[in-house]
């Protein structure tokens, strides 16, 4: 196992590499230019061409690129065009943020979608399935936008004139206590949720026709026990998957989420730094994301081990 | 059973780590609890974005300037009238030998470290936006100054290439404000995250990308302010922003949506207040290419489009049709009859013109850059359509756009483009010398390629004249010309439309989009 997990290690450096390159490649087709961006509209050509010899951008791209890879194997992110500022420290403030949030929102839509999953595979075609998949529905196709604010009129301004509060139930914006993590994590939440009670419904029914439920229910054990112990558990490896794959998804496509609530992570980063063409910023933001997603996906392959002991990895 | 122990604990685990891992967080208030009416007092403003950085010399936006100039103060202050005062400045005259202008300072003025404020500190400021190594965007502004000399304590003599009237407008400008030379001296890093200043505020915090927080400066040599702590939040959504300041967890928020202005304004806690801008929109002429060569064909664009329509359906009213060149608090500013919409005079001006019906042109505008910018170019196009003229739209991206539309004459492609003008110094001379005088051909901002020597001879006698009435009466002949010779289609000024609550007194919204709290209070 720990020779298994040294070699994913391993592969994942060329995965790094290769993600470097497609970014440094890529935002550089992207027409305009950072020298602009950070000079300003206002300036003169002149000056334009100065900020581009400070950033290095009048060198001969694959030379930009080997800097690039240089600074990279150094632990040198660069610094960010607009703000003047260390990527890494940029990055270092960002990041824990976003990793909360995203850890909140799939445990709580774990917690809500799965039993739902379960609940409807084992009342297949009754008014609670039909029920639970309206919900699951309502929750894939709802627009985290649109869902984020009016939670946020809700319990900033609606619920509390139900009251007659003259304040916010939760705070509408911003971090720094729990309340202020309830509305984003919800709103975070309510896709993966949905997605994770329809696959776990899905992944249920399969196992729940298998011989061995017949068996266990034929000798007797008891229904929950059937449905949670033999069945989820081996229902359970696609939606490790899923929920593997979305981590990695909302580290770097949470930006809807983080901009409603005016959540400080690294989403938000990314996509304001591609607007001003900030190249050390993008650059260190999609690698630190490459780097999440690869570890989840790691972490994911493990956990299959643990959850059928009939996977060995060699 | 032994799956379900493994994952309860590496849940437990990861969530353990994650929460470790945070800075710790500052201390909790009640979710959108109002400041308590006794003890300190707290302002929080919500603002669309977050600042660059700290220093002053550096940054280029609004919402920076906004922050910093609680902390940070300018030689001369211009009010939100257009007039200008002294600040840490008290006089700038003409000096006895020619070009130079003799700067007197106040005395007693103390930087919140405790440094003094002097002659020193302010040659140390302006040499360091001048050099280039430090890449201040607005280095232009200072860039007549050939010289700056201390002569004693509180007495600076600034020896120029030319005279130049705007200068003491242009050191109203918060990027030319005096930082401490004792925080000059420790670099750039230091500058981007501390802030030392002789303002009436001192940075107390940045969380960055969440909010800044300012506190009372002790001794700070003024009047000191009511409020104690200013807190300048980051609410990207406007939306969001809308709610806070309606449920009262904010003080005060910006860029209320016109569409919104109405409803907001109804809630009786919360006021909408209306600035004018300093941005003027326009879209202009390629004067050099056909047709728009032809002064007739400019005029009748100008009869054909209705400002007053965009204004009213696309702004509800949160704008102001042009009449000028630039937006009235500027200094120089002088009325035009608008050109009101006359579709038959349009027409007719074609026609002597030799315009055909259906002359296809292409109009270049950006997307996302000015408030509705895309819709406002698809109204020109529709209206244009009416007097028989097929426009084409089409779109860059604001990074492409600016060096495309400021291309050298024979690179550039433009036929007409939007764009809009923001004149912070409130001073024609910003307001029109680089849009209008034939130097400023592109790479210019002068993109109509228009020229006229008259125009050229007003605005560079206007430039180096000192009677601020005679510089009036020049900029009112230049813009009487410039409005009839039509190298724009005039369209609108922009307005600032401001969420504020009500038991907030004299909070300022500057024309010139900074948000000003050292006079405000709270009930």
């Amino acid at each position: 196992m720990t020779q298994y997990i040294l070699r994913r290690f391993l592969w994942a450096m060329p995965v790094l590499l290769g993600a470097s390159f497609l970014v440094f490649w890529s935002i550089r087709w992207v027409p305009g230019d950072p020298a602009i961006a950070i000079a300003g509209e206002l300036a003169t050509p002149e000056l334009v061409e100065k900020v581009r010899a400070e950033l290095g951008l009048d060198q001969p791209l694959p030379i930009q690129y080997a800097i690039y890879l240089g600074r990279m194997l150094r632990g040198d992110m660069g610094t960010s065009v607009r703000s003047g500022l260390p990527v890494f420290d940029e990055i270092r403030i960002r990041l824990p943020r976003t990793l909360q949030l995203t850890f909140f929102s799939l445990l709580f839509a774990a917690l809500i979608g799965i039993p739902i999953g379960v609940l409807s595979a084992t009342r297949a075609n009754t008014w609670i399935d039909a029920l639970s998949m309206i919900f699951a529905l309502l929750g894939v196709s709802m627009p985290i936008f649109w869902l984020g604010l009016m939670l946020i009129v809700f319990f900033a301004l609606t619920l509390p004139s139900w009251l007659g509060l003259n304040q916010p139930i939760l705070p509408p914006t911003g971090t720094g206590t729990w309340q202020h993590f309830v509305m984003p994590t919800i709103a975070l939440a309510a896709n993966s949720m949905a997605i994770q009670a329809r696959m776990t419904r899905a992944s249920m029914l399969e196992v729940l026709r298998s011989d061995y439920i017949r068996t266990a229910r034929a000798k007797g054990v008891p229904e929950f026990s059937v449905v949670y112990n033999h069945g989820l558990r081996n229902a359970l490896i696609p939606i490790v998957t899923v929920i593997g794959l979305q981590f990695g998804t909302l580290l770097g496509g949470a930006v809807l989420t983080e901009t409603v609530f005016a959540w400080p992570g690294i989403g938000r980063l990314l996509v304001d730094s591609i607007g001003y063409r900030d190249y050390p910023m993008i650059q260190g933001t999609v690698l630190v994301i490459t780097v999440g997603f690869v570890l989840v996906n790691i972490l994911v392959d493990v956990l299959y081990a643990y959850l059928d002991p009939r996977i060995r990895y060699t | 059973m032994r799956t379900i122990r493994f994952w309860i604990v590496s849940l437990v685990l990861l969530g353990l780590a994650l929460s470790a891992c945070v800075a710790p967080m500052p201390a909790a208030e009640a979710p959108g609890a109002p400041a308590p009416a006794a003890g300190p007092k707290t302002l929080t403003i919500a603002a669309g974005t977050d600042i660059e950085n700290m220093n002053v010399h550096r940054v280029t936006s609004s919402p920076s300037f906004s922050v910093l100039e609680h902390i940070y103060q300018t030689l001369f202050y211009m009010n939100p009238e257009g007039e200008l005062e002294p600040l840490l400045a008290e006089s700038l005259e003409p000096g006895e030998e020619e070009h130079t202008f003799i700067l007197k300072l106040r005395q007693g003025v103390t930087f919140s470290d405790g440094t003094p404020f002097n002659a020193e500190a302010v040659k140390m400021n302006l040499e360091y936006v001048q050099n280039p190594d430090n890449g201040s965007a607005f280095a232009f502004l200072i860039s007549r100054i050939q010289e700056i000399e201390v002569v004693d304590d509180y007495t600076v003599k600034l020896i120029l290439d030319s005279d130049f009237a705007p200068l003491a407008a242009h050191l109203s400008h918060g990027a030319l404000a005096m930082v401490a030379p004792s925080a000059l001296e420790q670099g750039n890093d230091f500058l981007a995250n501390n802030a030392i200043g002789t303002g009436p505020y001192m940075l107390e915090r940045w969380d960055r990308a969440e909010s800044v927080t300012l506190v009372r400066n002790p001794n700070y040599w003024g009047e000191p302010p009511a409020i104690d702590r200013l807190i300048f939040k980051v609410v990207q959504e406007d939306g969001a922003r809308l709610v806070e300041v309606e449920a009262g967890t904010v003080d005060v928020a910006v860029r209320v949506p016109p569409a919104e202005a109405e409803r907001i304004d109804a809630n009786p806690n919360v006021d909408v207040i209306t600035t004018p801008g300093l941005r003027t929109i326009y879209i202009f002429f390629n004067v050099t290419r056909e047709p728009f060569d032809d002064v007739r064909v400019r005029q009748a664009i100008n009869y054909a489009v209705d400002a007053e329509a965009i204004v009213n359906q696309l702004f509800k009213g949160a704008a102001r049709v042009s009449d000028a060149p630039f937006a009235p608090p500027i200094f120089g500013y002088k009325p035009n009859p608008p050109y009101a919409r006359d579709l038959e005079k349009a027409r007719a001006l074609l026609a002597e013109a030799g315009v055909p019906e259906g002359t296809s042109l292409v109009l270049y505008h950006p997307t996302g850059r000015y408030v509705q910018d895309a819709l406002v170019a698809d109204a020109v196009r529709a209206q244009l359509r009416e007097v028989g003229l097929e426009v084409e739209l089409r779109t860059l991206e604001w990074p492409q756009y600016v060096p495309f539309v400021r291309a050298p004459a024979g690179e550039n492609q433009v036929q007409f483009a939007m764009l809009g003008w923001s004149t912070p110094t409130m001073d024609a001379d910003y307001a029109l010398y680089a849009l209008f005088h034939s130097s400023e051909h592109p790479p210019g901002f002068n993109g109509a390629f228009y020229s006229n020597p008259e125009v050229d001879r007003l605005l560079d006698e206007a430039r180096t004249t000192i009677d601020p009435d005679v510089r009036r009466e020049l900029y009112a002949q230049a813009i009487d010309i410039i409005w009839e010779e039509a190298p724009w289609l005039f369209l609108y000024s922009e307005v600032q439309l401001t969420a504020i609550r009500t038991n907030v007194e004299g909070f300022i919204v500057h024309p010139n989009e900074r948000l000003i709290a050292t006079y405000a209070d709270k009930k």
